[in-house]
């Protein structure tokens, strides 16, 4: 079902409990009663248009807005990019090292399996977090001088030097690697482990593991239909300006 | 057993997203991407390497001249055929036939046995979820973190073969990583963890 301006906000979360995370980012917060999705974000201050195609997008795997990318700044998709990056960071991922640190401490005579989920979490967060910084510091200023070239119709020498360096086709590429990881420590968790005593925490790991995952695709659904696509329409108006 | 996917090419909205929602119902396989725009098959389908591709007619590329020759062998593609035409499955020498008409069960008995026969290769018993010890052996190669060539000269076997054992591995223990393989090999003291780095 596509979600509308005049839709209930409440809702729509009901239709889709993972697009919880997603208004937090923009900084709404629950208890809006019956306020419809255009009054929450005109009192938050959040831009209409933005805000349902991003839901949509999240929400249906083949949404595929169109018409409507034109109009929506770069800068604001990058913005909310950055703010999914830092909760998976500061939130997300130290939610579940701290699940499996507390399950490490209960038990002793599992710890040595335990410390080997332990360090495959390490590094499966270092290379997200390695993957992240590499958006962070290459992708998104490449995008933000490529709107910069098209709004101002002329290269300035910074600008010409980052469009040379990259294109979003080098970025499409890279992007599917980091998944492995996490869908190799889910299927040793379920294949290969016995479960620890404390057989609940060890679950609630599990489950939350399948959430990032799936909080993981709907970020790179938004990077991948939302941000690459526009990317590429930029990229080609550029190119007819050289 | 590794999952076959499928790319549905057809410009029909209805006909696209209702054959996939009859196709969830079929084991074994994935509908990894819907192509509604005649002009990305070609490109999609090379990026995507799908075990399936069903397509209308009216979708096939006719400045593509390399389609059944590349696609169809490069990358051991079925092709299956959509449309409200007969005769035309000799004509491309797809490997299937669905017609608009057709009903559910004609259609998935007809999927389930393109994707059996396609099976038929890869899958010699039912016992190969069990890695075998020559496999083992590789994997303990592996997660000692050597290269695929250092593996192939102690062993004194070709990369070729290093390469297909690896496949093999991935594919029955349902692990991609080098560092998920070197938690399962410690897990089944095919390797101990003091040997790990």
């Amino acid at each position: 079902m596509r979600i509308k301006k005049d839709m209930k906000l409440a809702d729509v979360i009901q239709l889709n409990y993972m697009l919880i995370p997603v208004i937090h980012r923009f900084g709404i917060d629950l208890g809006f009663g019956d306020k419809t999705v255009s009054d929450v974000c005109e009192e938050n201050k959040v831009d209409l248009n933005f805000f349902l195609q991003l839901v949509n997008a999240y929400h249906d795997k083949d949404y595929f807005p169109k018409e409507e990318l034109q109009t929506i700044p770069v800068k604001d998709i990058v913005n909310y990019l950055k703010m999914t990056h830092a909760s998976y960071l500061n939130e997300k991922l130290s939610e579940i090292e701290q699940k499996i640190i507390s399950l490490q401490s209960e038990d002793t005579e599992d710890q040595k399996y335990i410390l080997l989920i332990r360090n495959f979490f390490d590094g499966y967060k270092s290379e997200l977090t390695e993957h992240i910084m590499h958006e962070e510091n290459v992708v998104f200023p490449y995008v933000l001088a490529v709107e910069e070239i098209i709004k101002t119709q002329s290269f300035s020498e910074k600008n010409r030097e980052i469009f040379d360096a990259f294109s979003i086709e080098k970025y499409e590429e890279g992007h599917d690697d980091v998944e492995e990881k996490l869908m190799d420590l889910k299927t040793i968790m379920i294949k290969y482990l016995t479960p620890p005593a404390n057989s609940t925490l060890y679950h609630t790991i599990i489950q939350d593991l399948f959430k990032l995952e799936e909080d993981l695709n709907y970020h790179s659904r938004i990077e991948d239909k939302v941000l690459t696509p526009k990317v590429i329409l930029m990229e080609k108006s550029i190119k007819n300006l050289l | 057993m590794a999952r076959s996917t499928i790319i549905i090419a057809e410009n029909s909205c209805i006909i696209r997203k209702g054959l996939r929602s009859i196709l969830q119902n079929l084991e074994n396989s994935e509908i990894i991407q819907l192509i509604d725009n005649k002009d990305e098959v070609c490109k999609l389908v090379n990026k995507n390497k799908p075990d399936i591709l069903i397509v209308n007619p009216n979708m096939l590329p006719t400045d593509c001249p390399d389609l059944k020759r590349k696609f169809v062998n490069g990358n051991k593609l079925s092709l299956v055929l959509l449309s409200d035409k007969k005769n035309l499955k000799d004509k491309l020498k797809a490997d299937g036939y669905i017609n608009y008409l057709d009903g559910q069960n004609t259609i998935l008995d007809l999927m389930q046995k393109i994707l059996s026969k396609k099976n038929q290769n890869s899958i010699p018993d039912k016992n190969s979820e069990i890695i075998s010890s020559r496999e083992k052996n590789i994997l303990k190669h592996i997660t000692l973190g050597l290269t695929n060539k250092e593996i192939a000269d102690q062993l004194f076997i070709s990369i070729h073969t290093v390469v297909t054992h690896r496949k093999n591995i991935t594919q029955k223990l349902g692990i991609k990583s080098v560092s998920g393989l070197t938690v399962y090999a410690i897990l089944h003291n095919i390797i101990s963890m003091d040997e790990v780095k």
